[in-house]
């Protein structure tokens, strides 16, 4: 219990000290920034960019960040991060979360979405290709453990019983799709198709968004308690965050061979592939108010959409007054 | 003792296995292309190897670091148990899980608990542990008497045979230890490398190359992973030439027996199995408390239970339980049966033929390290989504420790006993029949029992991967939800039914000695 409670003192120290850094005219440029840690989604890859370019162009640093950055991948699960204390925000699905906050009590708040458009679709080859979910019946669809009820409740909106689709694991892995082992697998749309073009094949895919499980993704969270005590950096973080991706995004094809040697080195992926990735997510991450903007409309749209799938969330999940300060 | 002939024969053998591999690659003959050439992996390999460098780096670094760490507990351990045996039995629980925990579903526990490189290097060293624990301490304990007789008569004590004649002769035991605590280090740092986000590492590279769907890559890194287990298990078994002037077969010790432990009074031998059911538990809240984490994650003993039986949760918590146990044991012991009857056939067949084994067993040490993630798309091609998918993961997880044993046990006949039948002429397959099954039948219970908790891994993971059914499927999913209930929950339930999988071989064994 020691440890526990100097743990707390040393944080308590390390608050006050930044509350002091934070005073005008105490502090020129070289005080010291304050530490912030984010728990990314997924390994270093084109979803991303736009947090590279902000670090790269020293947008955190201006903004009196000392930015951590933690890759993810498809074991990490990101809010796991926040509540252990290793990570001050996350980027998570936002049906993960809300599930957490309404099944564990989770004290989550979501403060800005990344993706306007969720970029999960169903993806299938273009030799016998799988575009609405009616056409999904009777075939075999690998899906991710995780977004198994993402699945299941596009599925039950558009009115197909969830026993007319045989559903496997995904391992991310392409391969069984372009052998025809399966008939599609669910995947972001950004991505995969690219790697199947790669090897010799054509690919077509539909959003679930497209068709009704309307849902936000890499939501940006926080624990209550980190929204409470370090507000003003998490506003710091949205406003440099977002001038990243607007740089990304001015040019596309600009920044992911700035990375080569730097955060997409020996990832295992190639540079025409993050640019493939970083020009498919431009339409599902512009909004007119802003990169991680989350309007009345979309906020309600997720609501609905959990709902349908019995996960009960509420307007007070989403937090919008950070965003507003930005 | 080897002789030229036989070492020609081996070479030969290694070479046909490697052409009839390169063959089937360039033909495309194993689904559709997906085995690549050996060739084409190679050439690959050299073309990337800039970008693997980091990541074998990596990986060396945190499952090296673990097999340092975690040997040199399990040697210390050896010698207090050696010297101390009420303290073997006061540990026999954590020894016991140590052994049988799925190391896929402590994983999520590790990562969140243990900061970065620490946490792969806890699952490296936790896994090394146990061969080399019990490796050591039946060397300790396999002395010639006389040695220790002379000790004891010079007036030297305990400590004094210890260290001058018991740790001397445990040399060897020692480095066969090490040699199966190799491949299981790069296994532990590469799995937590899965869960834990790190930037480098064969594991991390793996999950970027996995979206390619360009098998030689996934291949590379796998041989990768492999060469690393292989300078590992390589310079355990030049230690043992040079330390002893002679190089001992691999040798995997029995895990702990129910009968070594002294003659003590009934009620202090209940008091000491109380003790040690209760100490994993004991351990268990200790870390917690000095985790500081929130009690969404960590869940105490008294957490799961209420998790289990008292919560909201409880209904479909249990039934979403019993249904992926009904789905995970039948099969488990299924596999477990098979794997043994594939390392037994394969045993019989080295005794057999020598030259055949010693062939085969780069091969047997690739299965030990390639990670299943990389082969398991390969294994979905040729054998589909069902029973036989997990059956053939769950053997390939088995059969070589099972392997590595029974051949051992064969190795241990005494040869008289052959002599005699020779004499009257037998053939190859009479001596089997006549001696070497018979003999081995002590080694088969043994054997089954190391294979228990690695079959019931195999399964786990194929239901990961392939089959989405089962206790595999419940951990990733439940990990998804945030439901540390849950993963707390199929951690424990997969170790007690490891547990007790492995208590039932013993019961198995008792029955069939009557």
């Amino acid at each position: 219990m020691a440890f526990h409670s100097n743990r707390r003192r040393f944080i308590k120290i390390a608050g006050t000290g930044a509350a002091v850094a934070m005073l005008p005219g105490l502090t020129g440029r070289t005080a010291a920034a304050t530490p912030l840690t984010m728990q990314a989604a997924w390994i270093n890859d084109a979803e991303f960019a736009g947090y590279f370019a902000a670090i790269d162009e020293g947008h955190y640093k201006a903004a009196g960040l000392d930015l951590t950055y933690l890759s993810g991948g498809p074991d990490v699960i990101p809010e796991s991060s926040i509540i252990a204390g290793k990570a001050d925000l996350a980027l998570t699905t936002p049906d993960t979360t809300i599930k957490a906050i309404v099944d564990q009590g989770a004290p989550f708040k979501i403060i800005g979405a990344q993706y306007q458009k969720n970029p999960i679709g169903v993806v299938s080859l273009a030799k016998a290709p799988i575009n609405t979910p009616e056409e999904l019946k009777g075939k075999t669809l690998a899906v991710p453990p995780v977004n198994v009820i993402s699945v299941e409740a596009m599925l039950a909106i558009n009115g197909i019983e969830r026993s007319d689709v045989n559903i496997v694991p995904y391992a991310y892995d392409p391969t069984p799709l372009i052998k025809g082992e399966i008939d599609a697998s669910l995947d972001f749309t950004t991505n995969v198709p690219y790697s199947i073009e790669q090897q010799g094949e054509k690919a077509t895919s539909f959003l679930l968004y497209d068709f009704g499980y309307k849902t936000y993704n890499d939501t940006v969270v926080v624990t209550e308690e980190t929204l409470a005590s370090k507000r003003s950096e998490l506003v710091a973080w949205l406003r440099a965050s977002r001038k990243g991706w607007d740089a990304n995004f001015a040019d596309p094809l600009a920044y992911p061979p700035k990375f080569a040697d730097s955060w997409f080195k020996g990832t295992g992926r190639t540079i025409e592939n993050e640019i493939f990735f970083n020009q498919a997510q431009m339409p599902l991450m512009t909004h007119s108010g802003g990169i991680f903007a989350m309007d009345d409309e979309g906020i309600q749209a997720n609501i609905d959409t959990l709902g349908r799938i019995g996960i009960k969330a509420s307007r007070d999940m989403f937090d919008t007054s950070l965003l507003a300060e930005i | 003792m080897k002789s030229r002939h036989d070492t020609l024969g081996t070479a030969a053998l290694l070479l046909l296995i490697l052409i009839a591999w390169e063959v089937a690659g360039q033909l495309r003959l194993v689904a559709d292309g997906t085995l690549p050439a050996l060739s084409a992996i190679l050439t690959r390999l050299f073309a990337e190897r800039s970008d693997y460098w980091p990541h074998i780096l990596a990986t060396l670094e945190t499952s090296g670091l673990g097999f340092i760490i975690g040997n040199l507990i399990a040697v210390a351990a050896a010698l207090v148990f050696c010297l101390w045996p009420i303290g073997e039995r006061l540990l026999r629980g954590v020894n016991i899980a140590a052994f049988a925990v799925p190391p896929i579903a402590i994983v999520p526990v590790l990562v969140i608990a243990l900061d970065g490189d620490v946490a792969r290097i806890t699952l490296a060293a936790l896994l090394v542990y146990f061969p080399t624990m019990t490796a050591t301490l039946a060397g300790l304990r396999e002395v010639d008497p006389r040695s220790l007789d002379l000790v004891s008569a010079y007036g030297g004590g305990k400590l004094k045979a210890l260290l001058l004649v018991r740790l001397r002769a445990a040399v060897p035991a020692i480095m066969s230890g090490f040699q199966v605590a190799a491949p299981a280090a790069v296994l532990g740092a590469i799995l937590a490398e899965f869960g834990s986000g790190a930037r480098w590492g064969l594991g991390t590279f793996l999950l970027g190359s996995l979206g390619r769907g360009e098998p030689d890559r996934l291949w590379g890194i796998g041989l990768a992973a492999t060469a690393i287990a292989g300078v590992g298990y390589g310079l355990a078994a030049l230690a043992a030439q040079w330390t002893t002037g002679r190089n001992r077969a691999v040798t995997i010790a029995p895990p702990p027996s129910e009968s070594t432990s002294p003659q003590v009074e009934r009620w202090r031998r209940s008091l000491l199995t109380l003790i040690a059911v209760l100490l994993p538990f004991l351990f268990w809240q200790m870390l917690l408390l000095a985790g500081d984490l929130s009690p969404i994650i960590a869940k105490t003993p008294l957490g799961v239970l209420d998790y289990l039986f008292f919560s909201n949760a409880s209904p479909s918590a249990q039934s979403r339980l019993l249904q992926a146990l009904s789905e995970t044991i039948p099969i488990t012991i299924g596999g477990m049966f098979i794997g043994l009857a594939v390392a037994f056939l394969l045993a019989l067949l080295s005794f057999a033929t020598p030259v055949v084994m010693r062939a085969l067993l780069p091969f047997a040490l690739v299965t030990q390290t390639m990670p299943l993630v990389a082969l398991t798309p390969l294994a979905v091609l040729i054998f589909g989504r069902g029973i036989t998918v997990t059956l053939v993961i769950t053997i390939s997880v088995t059969f070589f420790a099972a392997f590595v044993l029974l051949a051992q046990g064969f190795a241990l006949i005494p040869r008289p006993a052959f002599d005699l039948v020779d004499a009257y002429g037998a053939s190859t397959l009479q001596k089997l029949r006549l001696i070497a099954i018979p003999a081995s039948r002590k080694w088969l219970f043994v054997a089954a029992r190391l294979a228990m908790p690695k079959a019931l891994l195999g399964v786990m993971i194929a239901e990961w991967l392939a089959t989405g059914k089962g206790l595999g499927n419940l951990l990733n999913q439940s990990r998804g939800y945030l439901d540390y209930g849950m993963i707390w929950t199929v951690a424990v339930v997969s170790v007690l039914v490891a547990i007790a999988l492995y208590q039932l071989t013993y019961t198995a064994e008792r029955l069939t000695e009557r």
